[in-house]
């Protein structure tokens, strides 16, 4: 398998002087569900953001497709987020907007600013947002108000929208942790579905264990922004767990 | 817990403040208390040599007695515990220099009781108030005219700043304009301008234009304009600071543009607001406009000065009673559609 993204030595330090990732190193195979797991705090959200490059490192590399990405900017930078969709805890839906235009702002990227700006999306345009609608189920909601879904079909609309761009890598940032365990396994499977038929390598952050184990393919751990685990998902034993989330912590399932 | 680096500002700071007070107590004594007691005047003119001297000997008491440990400079910084004639002195101190000021505003405001409710006085009263309670109908044609010309004049002001707000408004956000020192630039110099340009009044900036383009309705709109763009602006950025950044950051996250990321996720999450505030905005430049049109920026205030210089109180009285009913149509109206936009 070809190795897709390449994490290496990473540090990230903000402004006010917290340190959230501390030299930090993995790699992502092509077409793997890898899922990073650890308490809040940990870094996850932090990771993700550096993989996209939504922040920049303070230290080390981030290679995707065998190019540095670690400080592209401008033109590269956009193209290099292009590539990669993104979805969020909180959907981060345009709420006012219809369920079609959400989808079709996953194009943005690729067109003019003044044609988006102006609103005129083309045919071929639609018909692929229609599409990336159809593949998540909701294409007959369509013209309805983002905010007026639930918040399961809101997170479809955003893996819509991440479908829009065709990425080669998707992100999820704790996916379903604003969702019920009923919608949480709905959206979990649509995932599955971008990872196993379409090949998109998806990079998931998760609370919770038993999610893991039924989606993931590999798992790394962090703990205080450092990488603490790396392996199989039935690797993570009962003294794997305490060591990434404390003693005090008890497994709670999701079924 | 303070470092000494602090505790040395505090203590520049307290003496600072008690060389001020003792300053300020000493010239208000002498210039302003003592004259106005003895002779019934205040002082005038430049400084005297007594209330130098009087300067200087209260600014020396005050310091003194903030070396003592009973300044109100150091009981306004640090607020110690103390005891004894210290504590006394301090609590009292403060008092002091307030009731000063009391006494030297009665006299700097000419407070005279006795003018209120002389017979001359109330006699005048008297006439003025039945004057504007018989309002003269017979004007008010020419006054509905000219509330038309005041409202379409506020209008205009506000359909003219709106845009100019709109597009300024994004540079005065500090959450879109903090990630690069050049826009941080941007940023502070828009935000002093604004600042500037809204502390100055519209009533002088009517002032100004009417020297400027002439008497009249379009001096008093111009003057609006400026204050209204300022005023917007910084409603305006105030709530694209308040915007989600999640949706923000999702559309980044797609490889928009700069201009894309701020088209398709802060202005959805910001128009509703912004057409409330345009709206709030029209109904005070409405009431503005009559104001300004005292001073020459047409209008109903215009007329409402030309009668009043005339000593026409009937008159007066329907201008009065127009510009209360509009204002209070608009307040309630306006008041209505914001509330139907949440």
């Amino acid at each position: 398998m070809d190795t897709l993204v390449s994490v290496r030595n990473l540090s990230l330090t903000y402004p006010n002087g917290y340190r959230a990732l501390k030299d930090v190193s993995f790699d992502v195979q092509a077409g793997e569900f890898l899922v990073v797991i650890g308490l809040s705090g940990s870094g996850k959200s932090t990771l993700m953001r550096t993989i996209n490059r939504l922040l920049e490192p303070t230290d080390g590399q981030v290679m995707v497709g065998g190019q540095d990405v670690t400080h592209v900017a401008g033109e590269a930078l956009r193209h290099h987020r292009r590539s990669i969709g993104m979805i969020f805890q909180q959907f981060n839906l345009i709420k006012r907007h219809s369920v079609l235009h959400n989808v079709l702002y996953g194009a943005l990227g690729e067109m003019p600013a003044w044609q988006s700006m102006a609103g005129r999306f083309s045919k071929e345009q639609v018909d692929e947002a229609m599409r990336c609608l159809e593949v998540v189920g909701i294409a007959d909601r369509c013209h309805h108000r983002a905010d007026a879904l639930s918040g399961g079909q809101q997170q479809r609309v955003a893996i819509a929208r991440a479908l829009m761009q065709r990425p080669k890598i998707l992100l999820a940032d704790e996916p379903v942790a604003s969702l019920d365990p009923a919608t949480s396994h709905s959206v979990m499977r649509y995932l599955e579905v971008l990872n196993k038929e379409y090949g998109t390598t998806v990079i998931c952050n998760l609370h919770f264990l038993s999610l893991v184990r039924q989606y993931a393919s590999r798992v790394v751990a962090l703990k205080g922004g450092a990488k603490v685990f790396e392996g199989m998902p039935e690797e993570i034993t009962e003294e794997w767990f305490r060591a990434i989330y404390g003693d005090e912590a008890v497994e709670v399932e999701i079924r | 817990m303070s470092t000494p680096r602090q505790r040395l500002f505090s203590a520049i700071g307290g003496v600072a403040i008690d060389a001020l007070a003792g300053a300020y107590a000493g010239l208000i004594l002498v210039r302003v208390v003592v004259p106005s007691v003895l002779y019934g005047a205040e002082g005038t003119g430049p400084l005297s040599v007594e209330e130098c001297i009087a300067m200087a000997l209260g600014t020396a008491g005050c310091v003194l007695l903030g070396l003592f440990g009973a300044g109100i400079g150091r009981s306004l910084l640090e607020r110690p515990q103390r005891s004894g004639w210290q504590a006394v002195v301090t609590a009292n101190i403060g008092w002091f220099v307030f009731a000063l000021t009391v006494v030297a505003g009665w006299v700097y405001a000419r407070i005279d009781p006795s003018a209120l409710f002389s017979a001359q006085g109330l006699q005048g009263a008297g006439r003025i108030f039945s004057a504007l309670l018989s309002p003269e109908f017979d004007i008010i044609g020419e006054a509905l005219r000219a509330m038309v010309e005041t409202i379409y004049l506020a209008f205009m002001a506000t359909f003219i700043a709106v845009p100019f707000s709109f597009a300024i408004s994004f540079f005065c956000a500090r959450n879109l304009m903090n990630d690069a020192p050049h826009r941080r630039a941007i940023y502070v110099f828009l935000r002093f301008l604004t600042n500037f340009s809204r502390s100055i009044e519209p009533l002088i900036w009517a002032i100004v234009f009417s020297v400027w383009v002439g008497i009249g309705p379009f001096a008093g709109m111009l003057a609006l304009v400026v204050h209204t763009i300022a005023s917007l602006t910084k409603q305006y950025a105030e709530q694209i600071e308040d915007v989600d950044h999640g949706p923000m950051e999702a559309i980044a996250a797609t490889g928009a543009r700069r201009s894309q990321v701020i088209w398709f996720s802060v202005v959805p999450q910001c128009v509703i607001p912004f057409l409330s505030f345009t709206i709030y905005r029209w109904d005070i430049n409405v009431r503005m406009a009559t104001i300004i049109g005292l001073v020459g920026g047409g209008g109903i205030g215009n007329m409402l000065i030309q009668y009043q210089g005339l000593a026409r109180w009937n008159e007066v009285g329907m201008i009065v009673i127009i510009i209360a009913i509009v204002v209070w149509i608009m307040d309630v109206v306006s008041a209505r559609v914001r509330e139907a936009l949440k």
